[in-house]
Formats: C-alpha cells, sequence, structure tokens
C-alpha cells in the first residue's frame, strides 16, 4: 500500500510537466521574419480543404509580408467558437449561416461582424476590376450579405450552388418515366412508383427543407411574398399562399419513405441519401455538394445523378430553384481587419477562382460556368434552362429565448411524415414564431 | 498544559492540510461554476459578446410560457419515472434469483450483466444505433426473421410514439447490471437463517422476498434511488445527443439537451443557464421527495 | 424437486439467458463489425465478416489518430486518479473519524455536491479556464491535459470523499489508539495505519473512477479544442461524424473498439474486486 501511495505522489509530480509542454503557444501577431500573421479559419466541406492549402500559398506568393495561418475543420464552430470565447479570434471566417450549431447566427445578433462594405469597391488583385463588378449581380442584395436591412455588407458571398430535387436519371430512363415538371405530374409519379415498391420522396434531415420551403413559397405567391415571409410581415402565414405552400408540403410527406425520419439526424442522415442511390425513393430535397458526399457509397446498377428545380404549380407558371451560398466574413474583433478584407478580395480573383472551382467549389463569379465540366454544368445550368434562382433567408433577429423558426418551420416536417402534428398545428406554430420573431427584429 | 497545546495545534494543522485542498478544489472547480450558472441566469446573454443585460428573473417567467421546455421536462420525467421502476425492478429479481436460487453459471451472468456500465455512452450510443436502424439494424433484421418478410417495420428512432422508448431501453441496458450487483453484494448479507425460518413458516419465494429480502436491504435501495435519478438525467442527455439530437421534431428533447440548444444553437445563454439552475433545483426537490416517500423504520440485523 | 419448481428453474434460466444474449449479441457484434469491409455493411448486419480486415484498426488508429488520443487517455486518466487519492483519501478519512468545527458544513457540502451535474457546470468551468487564461495572458488552462485531469479529479470529489468515508467509518477505534500509543502523529497514524486498511474500498475508488474518467466526453469535448489533445471518447465522436460522412464503417467500429478494449480488459482481470468493493465501500448505508 506504501509503494502504492508513493507510485501515485510520483506521477502526480512528473505527469504535470509532461502534460503541460503540451500546451502550445498560439496566440502570436507576427512570426520571426516579422510577417503579419492572418489567421483564417474555414469550414473543412466536401470540398476538402486542398484548395484552401493553394490559395493561401498564392497569396503568400503574392503577399510577402503575410503568413497565413489555416485552420481548416469540419467542426470549425467547436474548434473557434471557443477560441473566439476565450477572446482569441481568428482573422477571417468561411463559415455560412444555416448550420446547425448556428454559430454566424449568433455573431450577427451580437452584432460582432466587422463590415465588409469597402471590399465590394475594392480593385481585384492584379485585375482592372472591382469586386462589386465582379460578383454576378443579386448575390449581394440580400439579408445573407446584408443582415440588418442597411447598405452595409457584412459577409461576402462565396461559393453558391443551386438546390432543389435531386434523382436518379438513370433510372427514369430505364423505366421510361419523365421527369415532372409540374406538382400535378408529381403526385401522379408517386402513385406510379408506389405500385413499384418505391417512395416518391425522402430527406437528408428536415432542415434541408429550408431550400425547398424558400422556393416554394415563391412559386406559391411570388418573390415579393417570399421577401415579406423572410422579414416576419404580419399575417403571412395566415395567407392562403402560405396555406399552399405547407399543404404540398404535406402531400410530400405523404408520399415520403417510411425509414427517412429515423435517420433524418446530423449522425444517420447519410443513409436517407443513400436510399436515392438504392432506388428506393426517387426525390430528395438538397445542394450540390451531395454529389461530393456520396462519391465513394455503393450505388445501383445505371445510377446517374439528375437534378432539377421544384415542379410549377400550373404549366405556365414559374419554376424557382433556391440558391445557397456560403458565407465569408471577419470578426469585429479581429486583430488585422484590414489585411482580412485584403484576403477576401483576392478570394475573388482569376487565380483564386480557378483553384477553388477544381475542386467544384463555384463562386458566384461573371461567366464562371464557362469554366464547369461534367455534372456541375448541368447543375449550374439550372436557371439557364428557365427556373429561377431565389437568394437570401430569414431576416436577422435578437435572440428570442425558446423560439426558433428553423425548428418550427423545418423541424416539424417530421411531425407531418410521421402524422403526430396536422398542418393546421403547424401552422399556427409558424404564426406564433413569426410574431415574437418580428418584435426581435434587428433595426 | 503546554504539551497538550501543542498537540492541539498539531490537530488543527494536520485537519487543514487534510481538507483544505480538497475543499479548494470543489470549491474552484464545482462550487464556483454552480454559482455562476445561476448567476448568468438571470442575464440576457449571447455568450460570445462582451454585452451582457440584466434581466432579473425574466428568463425563468419565459421558461414557463415555452412549450418546448415543458417537452423536455415532460420526457425527463417520463425516462426518470419509466427507467427508475423498470431498472429497479429488474435489478431487484435477478440480483434475488442470483443470491437465493442454486443455479449454474452465476458468476458468468454476473460478469455479462455488469459489462454495459462500463462502456462509454458514446459507445452505447453507437451500439444502439447499430441495433435501432431501420432496414440494416440488428433488431429490425432480427424481427424480420420472425415474421419471415420486411413487414412491420418498427422505427425505433422515427416514429415519435415509440422513439422515447427506445431511448428508455438503452437506458435501461446500461443500468440494470451495476444496480443488480450492488444489490446481490448487500442481499447476500442477509443472514440465510431468516429464510430458513420462514419457510419452516410456510412462506414462500415471493413472500420471503417481500417480507424479508427488500425490508432488509431497503436503506440500500433508498440511497441506490437518489443516485440512479440524478445520473439518469445526465445519461440521458449522453445518450440523445450521441443518438437522436433531440429528434425527431423534439420528442426526445431531455433538459440537458434542451439547454445546450438553447445555450448554443439559439444564441441565448443566459436562458439555457436558466435551464440548468431548474435542473439543478428538480433533482435536489425530487431526491428530497424520495427521501421523504421511501422512509420506513429502518430494519436493523 | 416437483414440476412446478422445474418450470420455475427453467423460467428462470430463460430470462437470464435472455438478458446475457441482449448484452453479448451487440457488443460482440462491434467486434466483428470492426473486422469487416466497407461493402459488407450494405449486406445483412448479422452476416460475419467475409474476412478478417485488420486495415480498419490500423487505420482508425493512425489516420484518424486514435492512437495519439490513446496516449491523451492514458496520460489524463492517471494524473486524475492520482490527484483525486492524494487528495479525496485525507479529506475523507479525517471527515469520517475527527470532530472537529466546521465539520457538519463540510459534509453538507461534499453531499450537496453529489446533486451538481456536470453536464451544466462544464461551460461554466469552461468560461473560469478562459478568464484565467486572459489573466496570465495565454490560454494555457485550455488544451492543458493536468487542467483536465484536475477538473476530472474535482467533479468526483464529492463521490470519492462519501464513499471512502463510509468505509473508514466502519473501522474501529482501536487501531488509532494503539498507534497514538506508540507515539506516532496524526499524520503517520493515517498514512501508515489507516490508509493501508482502506485498501478494498480504495480499489473501488480507483476502479470505478478509471471507468468514469475514461469514458468521459462531455468535459473533454469542451476543455480540449485542439485536435492534439482529444481523448479516445472524443475522437471516437469525431470518428463517428467524420466516418460516416466517407461511410467508412469498418473504421468507426475499430474505432470504438479501441475505445472499448481497455475497459473490457480490466474489467475481466478485476471483476471480482470491483463487484466485492461495492459492498464494502459503504454504500450499504
Amino acid at each position: 500500500m506504501k509503494r502504492f501511495v508513493a507510485l501515485f505522489c510520483a506521477l502526480i509530480l512528473t505527469l504535470p510537466l509532461l502534460a503541460s509542454c503540451g500546451t502550445r503557444e498560439d496566440d502570436k501577431d507576427k512570426d520571426s521574419d516579422g510577417k503579419t500573421i492572418l489567421k483564417v479559419a474555414v469550414l473543412e466541406s466536401a470540398y476538402g480543404k486542398k484548395m484552401w492549402e493553394n490559395v493561401a500559398a498564392a497569396y503568400e506568393a503574392d503577399h510577402t509580408d503575410v503568413k497565413i495561418e489555416l485552420t481548416a475543420e469540419k467542426n470549425l464552430e467547436d474548434v473557434i467558437g471557443s477560441k473566439m470565447k476565450s477572446g482569441d479570434y481568428p482573422d477571417v471566417v468561411h463559415l455560412a449561416t444555416g448550420r446547425e450549431a448556428g454559430l454566424t447566427e449568433t455573431m450577427i445578433r451580437e452584432n460582432s461582424l466587422a463590415d465588409l462594405s469597402d471590399i465590394l469597391d475594392e480593385k481585384v488583385f492584379g485585375e482592372d476590376v472591382s469586386v462589386k463588378d465582379k460578383l454576378i449581380e443579386g448575390f449581394t442584395d440580400t439579408a445573407a450579405t446584408h443582415p440588418y436591412d442597411d447598405d452595409s455588407m457584412y459577409m461576402a458571398p462565396m461559393f453558391y450552388g443551386p438546390c432543389g430535387l435531386f434523382y436518379n436519371a438513370g433510372l427514369f430512363a430505364q423505366k421510361n418515366w419523365t421527369v415532372p415538371t409540374t406538382w400535378d405530374e408529381m403526385w401522379e409519379l408517386g402513385q406510379k412508383a408506389e405500385a413499384e415498391g418505391m417512395a416518391l420522396f425522402t430527406y437528408p434531415t428536415a432542415g434541408y427543407f429550408d431550400s425547398l420551403m424558400f422556393a416554394l413559397l415563391c412559386e406559391t405567391g411570388g418573390v415579393d411574398f417570399y421577401n415579406d415571409c423572410m422579414r416576419y410581415k404580419e399575417g403571412v402565414w395566415e395567407d392562403k399562399n402560405a396555406r399552399e405552400a405547407l399543404d404540398i408540403v404535406a402531400r410530400i410527406a405523404s408520399y415520403t419513405e417510411p425509414t427517412t425520419v429515423a435517420n433524418a439526424n446530423n449522425d444517420n442522415y447519410l443513409k436517407n441519401q443513400q436510399l436515392i442511390l438504392d432506388n428506393k425513393a426517387l426525390f430528395m430535397p438538397s445542394g450540390t455538394w451531395v454529389v461530393g458526399e456520396m462519391a465513394d457509397a455503393p450505388r445501383s446498377e445505371g445510377f446517374e445523378w439528375g437534378f432539377m428545380a421544384l415542379p410549377a404549380i400550373d404549366s405556365d407558371s414559374d419554376r424557382y430553384s433556391y440558391t445557397y451560398f456560403e458565407q465569408i466574413w471577419v470578426p469585429e474583433n479581429a486583430k488585422h481587419k484590414d489585411e482580412a478584407k485584403d484576403f477576401i478580395a483576392y478570394l475573388y480573383t482569376d487565380k483564386a477562382v480557378k483553384i477553388f472551382a477544381e475542386s467544384g467549389a463555384i463562386q458566384p463569379i461573371q461567366g464562371v460556368s464557362e469554366i464547369l465540366e461534367g455534372e456541375n454544368k448541368l447543375f449550374y445550368s439550372i436557371y439557364d434552362t428557365g427556373a429561377k434562382p431565389v437568394l437570401g433567408g430569414f431576416a436577422a433577429t435578437d435572440p428570442v429565448e425558446g423560439v426558433s423558426m428553423t425548428d418550427t418551420l423545418f423541424g416539424t416536417v417530421n411531425s407531418i411524415v410521421s402524422g403526430d402534428k396536422t398542418v393546421d398545428e403547424w401552422q399556427n406554430a409558424i404564426k406564433k414564431a413569426n410574431d415574437s420573431l418580428r418584435k426581435a427584429l434587428k433595426k | 498544559m503546554t504539551e497538550f497545546m501543542r498537540k492541539h495545534k498539531g490537530r488543527r494543522a494536520f485537519l487543514s492540510v487534510c481538507t483544505i485542498p480538497a475543499l479548494i478544489l470543489f470549491s474552484v472547480f464545482m462550487l464556483y461554476p454552480t454559482l455562476n450558472i445561476f448567476i448568468i441566469s438571470m442575464y440576457k446573454w449571447g455568450g460570445y459578446s462582451q454585452h451582457r443585460e440584466f434581466v432579473g428573473l425574466d428568463n425563468f417567467v419565459k421558461l414557463f410560457s415555452d412549450a418546448k421546455f415543458w417537452q423536455s421536462f415532460q420526457n425527463t420525467v417520463l425516462l426518470i419515472v419509466i427507467v427508475t421502476i423498470v431498472t429497479m425492478a429488474m435489478a431487484l429479481l435477478t440480483a434475488a434469483v442470483l443470491t437465493r436460487e442454486k443455479l449454474r453459471f452465476k458468476g458468468f451472468f454476473r460478469v455479462v450483466f455488469y459489462i454495459p456500465n462500463i462502456l462509454s455512452a458514446v459507445v452505447i450510443a453507437a451500439i444502439f444505433s447499430a441495433v435501432y436502424d431501420p432496414s440494416r439494424g440488428l433488431l429490425n433484421t432480427l424481427l424480420s426473421f420472425f415474421t419471415g418478410g420486411s413487414a412491420g417495420q418498427v422505427l425505433w428512432l422515427g416514429d415519435q410514439k415509440v422513439v422515447i422508448y427506445s431511448i428508455a431501453i438503452a437506458m435501461i441496458w446500461q443500468a440494470v447490471g451495476y444496480y443488480m450487483v450492488m444489490y446481490t453484494a448487500s442481499m447476500s448479507s442477509v443472514p440465510e437463517s431468516m429464510y430458513e425460518a420462514a419457510s419452516l413458516e410456510g412462506a414462500g419465494r415471493v413472500r420471503q422476498f417481500f417480507s424479508i429480502t427488500i425490508p432488509l436491504i431497503w436503506t440500500n435501495i433508498r440511497t441506490t434511488l437518489t443516485f440512479f435519478i440524478i445520473s439518469s438525467i445526465n445519461i440521458s442527455f449522453l445518450l440523445v445527443r450521441a443518438m437522436t439530437s433531440g429528434g425527431p421534431d423534439g420528442s426526445t428533447e431531455v433538459f440537458l439537451s434542451y439547454m445546450y440548444k438553447q445555450a448554443y444553437t439559439n444564441s441565448s445563454y443566459g436562458y439555457g443557464m436558466a435551464i440548468g439552475v431548474l435542473v439543478f433545483l428538480f433533482s435536489f426537490a425530487l431526491s428530497g421527495i424520495i427521501n421523504l416517500v421511501t422512509r420506513r423504520d429502518s430494519v436493523d440485523l | 424437486m416437483n414440476r412446478g419448481d422445474k418450470l420455475y428453474r427453467i423460467f428462470i434460466y430463460v430470462v437470464l439467458i435472455l438478458f446475457a444474449l441482449s448484452i453479448i449479441v451487440p457488443v460482440g457484434w462491434v467486434f466483428l463489425a470492426s473486422l469487416k469491409e466497407n461493402a459488407e455493411f450494405y449486406q445483412n448486419p448479422w452476416s460475419l465478416p467475409a474476412g478478417l480486415y485488420f486495415e480498419n484498426f490500423a487505420r482508425a488508429w493512425q489516420e484518424a489518430h486514435m492512437g495519439e488520443y490513446f496516449l491523451n487517455s492514458v496520460i489524463v486518466t492517471a494524473v486524475a486518479l492520482g490527484i483525486l487519492l492524494v487528495v479525496a483519501l485525507p479529506a475523507a478519512y479525517v471527515l469520517a473519524r475527527y470532530k472537529f468545527g466546521g465539520r457538519r458544513l463540510l459534509r453538507t457540502l461534499f453531499m450537496g455536491g453529489l446533486f451538481i451535474n456536470v453536464s451544466y457546470i462544464v461551460v461554466p468551468i469552461f468560461l473560469m479556464l478562459v478568464d484565467a487564461g486572459n489573466l496570465v495572458g495565454t490560454p494555457i488552462f485550455l488544451n492543458n491535459r493536468f487542467v483536465l485531469a484536475l477538473v476530472y479529479a474535482s467533479t468526483a470529489l464529492p463521490f470519492t470523499i462519501y464513499l471512502l468515508s463510509g468505509y473508514f467509518q466502519t473501522l474501529p477505534k482501536e487501531y488509532e489508539e494503539a498507534a497514538y500509543v506508540d507515539g506516532s502523529g496524526y499524520m503517520q497514524t493515517m498514512i501508515r495505519v489507516m490508509i493501508p486498511m482502506a485498501r478494498p474500498s480504495v480499489i473501488t475508488v480507483i476502479l470505478f473512477n478509471f471507468l468514469s474518467f475514461w469514458n468521459e466526453y462531455i468535459i473533454a469535448i469542451t476543455l480540449m479544442t485542439q485536435d492534439w489533445a482529444k481523448t479516445l471518447p472524443v475522437g471516437l465522436m469525431n470518428l463517428m461524424k467524420a466516418q460516416n460522412a466517407a461511410a467508412q464503417y469498418g473504421q468507426m467500429y475499430a474505432g470504438l473498439v479501441i475505445v472499448m478494449l481497455p475497459t473490457l480488459i480490466l474489467y475481466i482481470l478485476v471483476q471480482k474486486k470491483l463487484t466485492q468493493g461495492m459492498n464494502v465501500g459503504g454504500l450499504k448505508d
């Protein structure tokens, strides 16, 4: 026993040395050569982190006085979130809104983003054109870049992609089915598929209904109506256009593959996406990243990705596709804000655009579709073939305790599918959330 | 006199040396953070900025009209009730059987039943995800083997009426062995002569169980019950977080998972801490109630 | 033995065996699954692995850094156990066997500590460490294995002190009296005489806390923000997320085995002591 205790005492004395020599210093301003250290934190998504390393290297080559310290993580929120709490802010953060952890939303609500408006007028490095003129029109007109309903841009648009319905084009060819262009044709196809033991729909998680719902609101009520919804206007959800959209989602729910809900969470959503590859379900709402996400998954014979905008309400009405784009921003408390803005402007150079595009990450740059190939060409040409783009998202609000529009509007879809809630209950809950969030709108 | 003083002083020094380190660690890493929760619960604060606004009891008032909070409250209580009753009943019965009956492989059963308790919650969640998977899960493929076909698939984690029980099953699976071993230990100290006397009077197994075994280990049951409930609140969170993230549509949201959701995802850190305060008070009150309800005249050997 | 008795025994066996199977089968299945190749996961889950695909382990150990995390877990667990014993043993002993002013208060404090749920104090702890880091200029308290061990030890104090003092209370007074007569001081008596006598409950405490430190993930995930500092369960959570996304099931189950195996081995080795200790450890009262 004595030896026992002695051993533990010895352990305690020696291990702190061992353990603490592992802590690393990472709060440095300049490196040993006097270069400014620019901390760039990016989400490592399906595009991989290699492209960021290449762009960082290119930037360093063009700016010899700056050294880039790149953090690329799949769980970026966990990594930088806790660092920011400790006062250690990255200079540039590439992290979109709409993520589960909602870090970017929190930054917006807390007014913790730096104003990036002057980037737009900056000349792109080595080129004779301003950032504003290089960007595709419309991408800096929404709450996704201008969260406070004023003229200031707080987030710059980065990789974009159309969202819509993904399906197995090979299966449609085999079965000699035509791809539905209206919702009525969609429901007819649902009957046919059911007869073959296939479900019409699945979805990765209920959160994926955001892009579907946004496009659907445009289809039923038009773009102005959609914008009213995004600004929490009074009474929008009692409107018949809103009801029509909710009813269509409920109809989708009734055609949804039965195991979907069980896997519709962050740990198992790939099993739902697998249903498309296995021909167990025909359509799912998603974005272009799904192709990379499922690249290694096994698939049925003759599988080929197909992609379309939402079907139209009538044969003569418009079809819409939500355009998702990721944002890049600078924390208000960053140490090197000017260098950070300069770095962001650099991301729109032809050199950087090309590096990103090689990994499949497409920025909203004029003429970008010309350098695309393969499946991406199909995806990004969706707007050339008649679908109208929908951009933006809900306006920023102060945090409202216990109220979350995304939970209410999208999360409830799980309950509609399983029949635990009715559309009336759903509509009422949305209306309530709408009312309490309107009061909290950022002025 | 001086001798006494010296000794007395030595005693004080000894007591201080023994207790102060524990007191310091406890104060710094448990007491202070707990107090902090009570303080932050009275602020409106997103968690990142320097801006905090004192709102008094506002967060608590909001909690009472927050339907999602009540849902998580209901789920937590439901889990505590079901899991406690089933776990305790199963643990007591298996313990009684393993101590009272002459069985083969007793040691084997005891060893196996205890295994879930040594696994990390992350591991348990992963195991049950594999068990509950709707189409390729161990459970549904086993069921379809008996029913002969894929008919009657149960969506263990997808059906909102089922999912909370699926979580409960995982919790029971995790806990039974531990309490069984604990009760086996205390039951084996009940003298054999009492059972012999009862047998002579014609009392059967069931009578013996209720009139000898249970009363004699009652104090043990009481203590374990309190611990069990406190740990249930925690385990339910660990499992929910790794298995369903509170879904589908909040149907497995429990106290602590909702607290995390509000504090992090909804930028309402102060509000989240208010939930933390309620959980603390709730577990305190609950163990008080249990203490009261289970009070019996203790039977001494 | 009459017929009813026989049926009763059969019934008991069936129930016990079913219960045992419900544990052996899923746990055993994870071991088998860790040897499967990726494509096999799309077939019947009950099928045996086609071959022994040990590459899963090699890849989990190296590519997913489970090897590094393993070392972190070993260090943190060992240091935490060391601190815990050195701090908790004297406190438990004194609280159990000495009457002094403030004793009641201390006991109430530690008893109250039993109700504090680690899951909700972890964030205040984090913020406190952050503030402390800001005071000294660098965030040295985060991603620090020693600090993590200190937090583990501290949060285990209430339960450990409760268990140990329960045991100390059962020891007869005569031992100390004899030691005092022999002229040994308080400290000597405690270290030479009393703590060795508490050996059974000390072993229980070590085993219990080993399991809880080794398996813990909520505190670790919050305090260890950087990749190199992660512990095994946190690494496993990452592996589950990452490998799910790339549908690398084999690697994920290999990771599960890497986390489970040490506790399983330890348990098989000491299971008698562990289960005995629960009785002697004062949980009776």
